[in-house]
């Protein structure tokens, strides 16, 4: 697709690097060196999981080495198709992600519609690398499980189709999210206690990061008028993932994956302490995945490198996106598809701070950890503010918008919400990335750059209508800037460090 | 020979069936999963030093009222003092620290004594909590002034009644008055002849006067009550819509140590109609128990409330006959406690296995795993041989699988006391329901709830929701009305009332434990019978729902 270019964010193959990558190397065959090590586990045996992750062995920051071991297990896990041996399927509970009991096993275990719908993560997370996004053939249908699987169908009165998202950089886009939260809770608690200081209403703004989520009247009882919030749930929970926004972690986002895609399910959920039982999905296989097994797959995923920005060498196209992400700001474009965020801290805890009961949470237990993400050698190409904080360029605002309107309701094809999350609102779609990751759209069923632009209505419909005022070759010239916005070309966990 | 190997038959057969049944309670014991909440007795150490006392007449009786008194959403606590005075006890407690409460001596002109329980709500509408004060003498009602004081003398809220021993209340807002009917239920008929054996009083049933125009600021709110009769020694009633009629009928238990051929009661309270007795021809069936205190919930979510009823020995857990309603409309009950583990009828614990005596009861999910639990104060009488003397309270947690398992020694409520009346209530706002208990004799009992248990230590237990009502002008508490929460396929269902328990009542938030869910819906059917519009909320946070509002709004303690 692209011709004469260099990727600016390329790993430079260091000294240390290949030290490292040494390191990698013998750490990631480790995990399954053990396990062929394992007298138990026949040589071509090819289990998911022979063994899984001890949750008890990652405690605080971990290590460089530490971490690089779990991320190789991350992505074995991430990779791997599960097996019946493993425990996939759930023949007697359905893909909610409430622990929900079925009425009657389905006749087809594998079901495009309410899954089991794919062997592996890669699956669908492979455009154009592991952890990339996926064609629109891999679409997902998002229900919220009923008891009656007869429910459970391609009828959009039951599911929506969703596109899969990448989750390139989606370790950057949790710390961001978190930061927010705490930023938007925060402001919710001085409001409120200098509500009742002065025993009259005040109202604030609720900005973080320069995104404003609307405002918000703190009342002298101590109760909270929310009437004229922004783009965030009630609670002020900032939760960027899903195509929706409606999932606050990666760690609830792979539980929720786990059950609705494989039928295997999280102990931290699905197991005895909330269900009464160690087979809820009753296939005959207890606690199929346990905690550290989340955890490596969290790591995976959250220490994968962020898209990056191709070095063209074609001169009309770099001159064309240079002019392009000129008009792209000039136009509006960048008031939602914000540029980049800036991001304070780079220590990854998991479980974090936001998660509620049925994702593991910090009080759990005892053995939380950090991943530091300035271990790895992406972060080292991100670029600083004055303040010292990481510019995250996602081009994104984590923040949901109203995208259809009655004129052009393109991208308000759904029928149903999502909890809580009117049928027409998503959250801003971040564009790093987005040229390696046709087709577009949430349902993923519009081909080009150019249509799903036009396809914006609602709140940025104004926008659009200015775009589409362009000049055609001003119009072209946005679009030859979003085509420098790529995923990196396929990468080993070696290249992380 | 033959009869010989019949016993050594017999003898074996017993021996393989009692170590089943010791397996099965073993394996029982081991079954259960969920998360244990631990409890720390905090009373002294949080400023509470009261103890109900007195001759006979206080062996029963001992509530607490847990309300909001001044406004500041926490709930303050009114303890029964038998013929030690009432006490009001403030709730300075810090969001999720440690509980703390300041005594306010001045809460009312008049030392109130001998009183025997309490219960809270709104009678005059005017947005401060009254409280039904239950003695044995005459009974009153207090005045909330909205600042932790109340009007002993307030000549509207003057009840005519006689010197009796009450012991039983429950109230109900029939939608065409002002105020809430009430109903004081009395206990043994001290003067009567022969007395106490089967001299049972009847009950006074306050009906809200008229109001004619003609009638001034002071005009008594109430006038002489109705009687009851017969009353079979009450120990707690609760109007309850048993039959989802939406006109709720009273339902009473009462003490067979006392009376004389009398039973459990319901009553029909029919618009217009004199309240009648339900009678075996319309399906009530007779049960006679040692009734101490009521508790209802909708265990299964169908829309019919299930009722424990605690006594000495097995408490009752009733279910509603579904065949025998929808085919005759009768209130036929099936006692479901033993198959579900909750006879509670004896010490979970030490080596004194004579019957228990149990007293207030309480459902609420206080481990915050979507399940309904049931709180149980127990104690001796006072020194009665053929009950169990060393009686702890009961925390029986819910099961997934249905059923419940007892976790008092685990949960830490093992404690050598006399319990009577108790409130289950988050006292810190931390969304952990803590437990009150009015112990005879001595300091009661204020049981902090640390969270879950997990190896040495407690972690946060499920998600929760506490939810509060609240509409215009006559009911603004909204006494009456259900609130159902949804989330994924469960539906959990709360019910407003006054009444029930031991003597003792709450009003505030209502408590509702998600489990795992970290969102859900919630649909008020007020008691008018009209269904508000489906409120999404956010799990972890209290919510005050106005009625007709769009939105509920959240709150955020201190």
């Amino acid at each position: 697709m692209h011709d004469a270019k260099t990727v600016s964010m390329i790993m430079k193959t260091t000294a240390l690097a290949a030290a490292i990558s040494s390191v990698v190397v013998a750490t990631s065959f480790s995990f399954q060196a053990q396990a062929t090590d394992d007298s138990s586990v026949a040589p071509w045996n090819a289990q998911a999981i022979p063994r899984h992750i001890d949750q008890e062995q990652l405690n605080g920051v971990l290590t460089r080495s530490e971490m690089e071991a779990l991320i190789s297990s991350g992505e074995h896990l991430f990779t791997a198709r599960f097996r019946k041996e493993d425990g996939v399927g759930r023949p007697m509970s359905t893909q909610a992600i409430i622990p929900t009991k079925k009425k009657r096993p389905a006749r087809h275990e594998f079901s495009r519609t309410a899954g089991l719908d794919a062997n592996a993560c890669v699956s669908c997370h492979n455009q154009p690398l592991t952890g990339g996004a996926g064609d629109f053939s891999v679409n997902v249908f998002v229900s919220e499980g009923f008891q009656n699987t007869d429910f459970d169908n391609t009828d959009p009165q039951f599911s929506n189709e969703r596109n899969t998202n990448h989750l390139m950089g989606a370790g950057l886009i949790e710390l961001l999210a978190r930061e927010m939260t705490d930023d938007l809770q925060n402001l919710r608690k001085v409001a409120v206690q200098t509500a009742r200081q002065q025993a009259s209403t005040h109202s604030i703004d609720l900005v973080t990061k320069g995104v404003n989520f609307g405002q918000l009247h703190a009342q002298p009882d101590g109760t909270v008028d929310l009437k004229d919030l922004e783009g965030v749930d009630q609670d002020l929970v900032i939760r960027p993932f899903t195509q929706k926004g409606v999932i606050t972690s990666l760690r609830q986002f792979t539980v929720n994956a786990l059950n609705h895609h494989h039928g295997m399910l999280a102990t931290e959920r699905f197991g005895e302490r909330w269900t009464g039982s160690r087979d809820f999905d009753e296939d005959g296989f207890e606690d199929e995945i346990q905690a550290g097994d989340v955890s490596a797959l969290v790591a995976w995923q959250a220490t994968l490198p962020p898209p990056g920005r191709l070095e063209v060498d074609n001169e009309a196209w770099r001159s064309a996106a240079i002019r392009g992400e000129k008009q792209f700001d000039a136009i509006g474009c960048s008031s939602c598809h914000r540029p980049t965020l800036p991001l304070k801290s780079v220590k990854f805890a998991d479980p974090g701070p936001y998660d509620f009961a049925g994702t593991r949470r910090t009080s759990e237990d005892d053995h939380n950890a950090i991943y530091d993400l300035s271990l790895t050698s992406w972060l080292q190409q991100l670029p600083h503010n004055e303040n010292g904080e990481i510019l995250v360029p996602l081009f994104g605002d984590l923040k949901r918008h109203k995208i259809a309107d009655q004129e052009v309701a393109t991208l308000g094809n759904e029928l149903l919400s999502q909890r809580f999350v009117e049928r027409d609102v998503f959250i801003t779609s971040e564009l790093w990335g987005i040229a390696s990751t046709d087709p577009y759209g949430h349902r993923g069923d519009l081909t080009t750059l150019h249509e799903v632009i036009e396809a914006h209505g609602g709140d940025a419909r104004k926008t659009r209508d200015k775009y589409l005022a362009l000049s055609s070759q001003d119009r072209e010239s946005i679009i030859a800037f979003l085509s420098t916005l790529v995923i990196e070309p396929p990468q080993s966990v070696a290249d992380n460090f | 020979m033959a009869y010989q190997k019949i016993q050594t038959i017999v003898g074996a057969l017993a021996t393989i069936i009692l170590s089943l049944l010791c397996t099965q309670t073993h394996s029982d014991e081991l079954a259960y999963t969920g998360d244990i909440p631990v409890f720390e007795e905090t009373a002294s150490k949080a400023g509470i030093e009261h103890y109900y006392e007195g001759p006979w007449e206080y062996f029963v009786g001992g509530g607490v009222a847990a309300f909001d008194c001044n406004g500041d959403f926490k709930p303050d606590l009114f303890f029964a003092g038998g013929t030690n005075p009432a006490s009001l006890y403030v709730n300075q407690s810090a969001t999720g620290g440690k509980l703390d409460f300041n005594k306010k001596d001045d809460y009312v002109s008049a030392v109130q004594t001998a009183v025997t329980g309490a219960y809270p709500l709104d009678i005059d509408n005017d947005g401060f909590m009254d409280l039904a004060i239950l003695r044995v003498g005459k009974n009153r009602l207090l005045r909330g002034n909205g600042d932790c004081t109340f009007d002993h003398a307030y000549e509207p809220f003057r009840l005519e009644t006689d010197s009796s021993w009450t012991t039983a209340f429950s109230a109900n807002f029939d939608p065409s008055t002002a105020q809430p009917s009430l109903v004081f239920g009395n206990y043994v008929d001290r003067i009567a002849p022969g007395s106490p054996w089967g001299t049972c009083d009847d009950h006074d049933f306050y009906q809200p006067s008229p109001k004619d125009g003609n009638t001034g600021d002071n005009a008594r709110l109430y006038a002489e009550p109705l009687k009851l009769s017969p009353g079979y020694c009450s120990l707690s009633m609760l109007f309850t819509d048993w039959n989802r009629s939406g006109r709720p009928s009273l339902r009473v238990t009462n003490d067979r140590q006392y009376h004389r051929g009398g039973e459990e009661q319901l009553w029909h309270f029919d618009s217009g109609a004199q309240p009648r007795l339900y009678t075996q021809n319309e399906g009530w069936q007779k049960v006679v128990i040692w009734g101490m205190g009521i508790a209802s919930a909708d265990l299964n979510a169908d829309g019919f409330p299930e009722f424990a009823l605690t006594s000495m020995g097995d408490t009752k857990l009733q279910q509603l006959e579904l065949d025998a309603f929808e085919e005759n409309g009768w209130p036929k009950y099936r006692d479901i406690g033993y198959e579900n583990g909750a006879t509670a009828h004896r010490p979970y614990t030490g080596t004194d296995l004579k019957p228990s005596t149990g007293w207030h009861a309480e459902f609420d999910d206080i481990n915050n795993d979507g399940l309904l639990d049931l709180f149980i104060t127990k104690g001796n009488v006072e020194q009665m041989p053929d009950f169990a003397s060393n009686d702890p309270d009961n925390l029986l947690l819910g099961k997934h699988g249905g059923g419940f398992h007892e976790a008092g020694l685990e949960a830490g409520l093992a404690l050598p006391t006399r319990g009577r009346g108790g409130a289950v209530v988050d006292l810190n706002n931390d969304g952990a329901l803590d437990l009150v208990v009015v112990n005879r004799g001595s300091n009661v009992s204020l049981f902090r709830n640390k969270g879950a248990l997990y190896n040495n230590r407690t972690r946060i237990s499920g998600n929760w929701l506490q939810i509060k009502l609240h509409q215009h002008g006559i009911n603004r508490n909204a006494i009456g009305a259900k609130i159902s929460v949804k989330s994924g396929n469960s539906t959990r269902i709360r019910t407003l009332q006054v009444g029930g328990g031991h003597a003792s009542g709450e009003s505030g938030f209502v408590h509702v434990g998600l489990g795992v869910a970290e969102r859900a819906s919630i649909r008020v059917l007020w008691p008018d019978g009209q269904w508000s519009a489906a409120y999404r909320a956010f799990a972890n946070n209290f919510l005050i729902i106005e009625r007709n509002s769009t939105e509920p709004k959240y709150w955020y303690p201190e």
